[in-house]
């Protein structure tokens, strides 16, 4: 995979089962400073609409989504 | 505390005081029978653990307040000021309860816990003190709600990629393994969002030959966990309206015991029967859609009983006939069914930071566990589940959890 994004912190969720996912994200965007981006890992096939629904909510982007062999890879701006 | 806060609060505590809540709030005599039946205070025996101090945290505001003695003569009474004191002592009645209501089937005036309980929630919500990820995970499943076309797409191909597996459990033909979106279907069934929600009980519903269809939403209501009866209505409401109009005959549940008691019992009569997935496997195995190998499993297999979907949602028999189709090694706890221990994961507990509490308050049901001699603890809730991995883990008990749902989809007989 190509990585089009410098990312400042990545986190391996997988295997993690609901809510711990998008719980841990929201910690995790918080250890980043505005601007720089989370690279979030997990095998769980809800986070595809969890994680775009807190990012709304709480005021981050998603700037990019991957999925490959199991793997759902995202991409997270923190914006405020 | 602000008065116009202290005002604000007040009218949340106003707007919970019906005929029952104050029956509640005045009956109580104190004779501490409740105590025993908590979990956290069989573990842990500290007076903040008990039922009746949880709810006199409460009730001192009530009585300062809406009691005639507290307002005429505060200075009397044994009412307390709302501060923020009190405010910290409401966090720690409301969220070192589950709300399993074990105390209330053995108090003498069926006193609900759970009910004061939802005043002190509403009171931290209204103080913005209410844990910031439980609200966090309220305000998300409402906005997935408001923006599905958005996530639609691509939670679809997430679905997708999930199919193999259903496959490789159940070697059927389909056009649907996991169908989506199926108007007229007779099932609508209601997942958590991991795979593990999904596949087994896919591979249970193709064998049955079900006409089903998988909801866009999980089935959890994190807005009954924080304690806000409004989001917990909007929240139940996106799969109400998704039922509705894919005109299915019955919500199927997953294995959360919290989704079912809020779908069962709290929103009302809908236009369709609402079940547990445990009832709709039992029906299978009774009707002989579906067909389990016994004994895959050797050893025994005891059942954890939900508190949310058994002794608050009616679900007992169901799961121990499935069971008994799985085992010829299957024992009870004891106590068991309607007055199992709770384990301490639920009312949104086991999303929080609080693993020291949730092991030492644990201790009751890890010993309750051990006296079975099973090998593995079947459970039909993923908040038990989750925290009966955690018990058995950090306490070094030698058994495994698992899901009622697994075990069937592991032991189906494919024709």
């Amino acid at each position: 995979m190509t990585e089009e994004f410098k990312t400042s912190k990545t986190m391996d969720l997988k295997g993690l089962a609901c809510p711990q996912p998008v719980i841990k994200v929201s910690k995790g965007i918080k250890e980043i400073e505005v601007g720089q981006v989370l690279e979030a890992i997990t095998t769980d096939p809800g986070s595809l609409a969890d994680f775009p629904a807190w990012a709304r909510t709480s005021g981050n982007e998603i700037v990019k989504t991957d999925q490959e062999s199991g793997l759902i890879r995202f991409f997270i701006k923190r914006l405020k | 505390m602000e008065e116009e806060k202290k005002k604000k609060l007040l009218g949340l505590f106003r707007s919970k005081l019906d005929r029952t809540t104050r029956a509640y709030l005045d009956v109580c005599t104190r004779c501490g029978i409740c105590n025993d039946a908590c979990f956290a205070y069989a573990s842990v025996p500290k007076v903040e653990y008990t039922p009746v101090w949880r709810a006199e945290v409460v009730r001192k505001i009530y009585k300062r307040y809406f009691k005639r003695m507290g307002r005429v003569f505060p200075f009397l009474g044994r009412g307390t000021e709302i501060d923020e004191e009190t405010m910290k002592q409401l966090y720690e009645a409301a969220y070192t309860c589950t709300g399993c209501r074990r105390c209330m089937m053995y108090c003498p005036f069926g006193i609900d816990t759970q009910a004061i309980q939802s005043i002190a929630k509403l009171l931290l919500i209204g103080n913005e003190s209410a844990p910031e990820e439980l609200s966090m995970l309220t305000d998300a499943s409402i906005e997935k709600g408001k923006s599905l076309d958005l996530y639609k797409d691509s939670f679809i191909q997430g679905i997708r990629n999930l199919e193999k597996e259903v496959i490789a459990k159940w070697k059927g033909a389909s056009d649907q393994i996991i169908p989506l979106d199926v108007e007229g279907a007779n099932i609508l069934y209601v997942a958590l969002a991991g795979a593990h929600s999904i596949i087994p009980a896919a591979s249970i519903l193709n064998a049955a030959k079900e006409n089903w269809t998988l909801s866009f939403f999980e089935a959890v209501n994190f807005g009954a966990f924080v304690g806000d009866p409004v989001k917990t209505q909007i929240i139940a409401k996106r799969i109400i309206d998704e039922a509705i109009r894919l005109k299915v005959n019955e919500v199927a549940i997953c294995e959360c015991g919290t989704a079912y008691r809020v779908m069962k019992h709290l929103v009302g009569k809908q236009p369709f029967a609402v079940s547990h997935v445990a009832e709709v496997m039992a029906r299978y195995l009774k009707e002989g859609r579906i067909r389990v190998t016994k004994d895959r499993i050797k050893k025994p297999i005891t059942y954890h009983d939900p508190c949310q979907s058994a002794r608050n949602g009616g679900v007992i028999e169901e799961p121990r006939y499935v069971l008994q189709q799985l085992t010829s090694n299957f024992v009870e706890m004891t106590p068991g069914k309607e007055h199992n221990l709770c384990c301490g994961g639920g009312g949104g507990l086991v999303a929080l930071e609080n693993e020291e509490f949730r092991e030492k308050t644990g201790k009751a049901k890890v010993n309750q566990i051990k006296e079975t001699g099973a090998a593995i603890v079947a459970t039909g809730c993923e908040n038990c589940n989750t925290q009966l991995k955690f018990l058995s883990e950090r306490c070094r008990i030698e058994v495994g959890v698992d899901f009622l749902t697994n075990l069937v989809a592991n032991s189906l007989i494919l024709e």
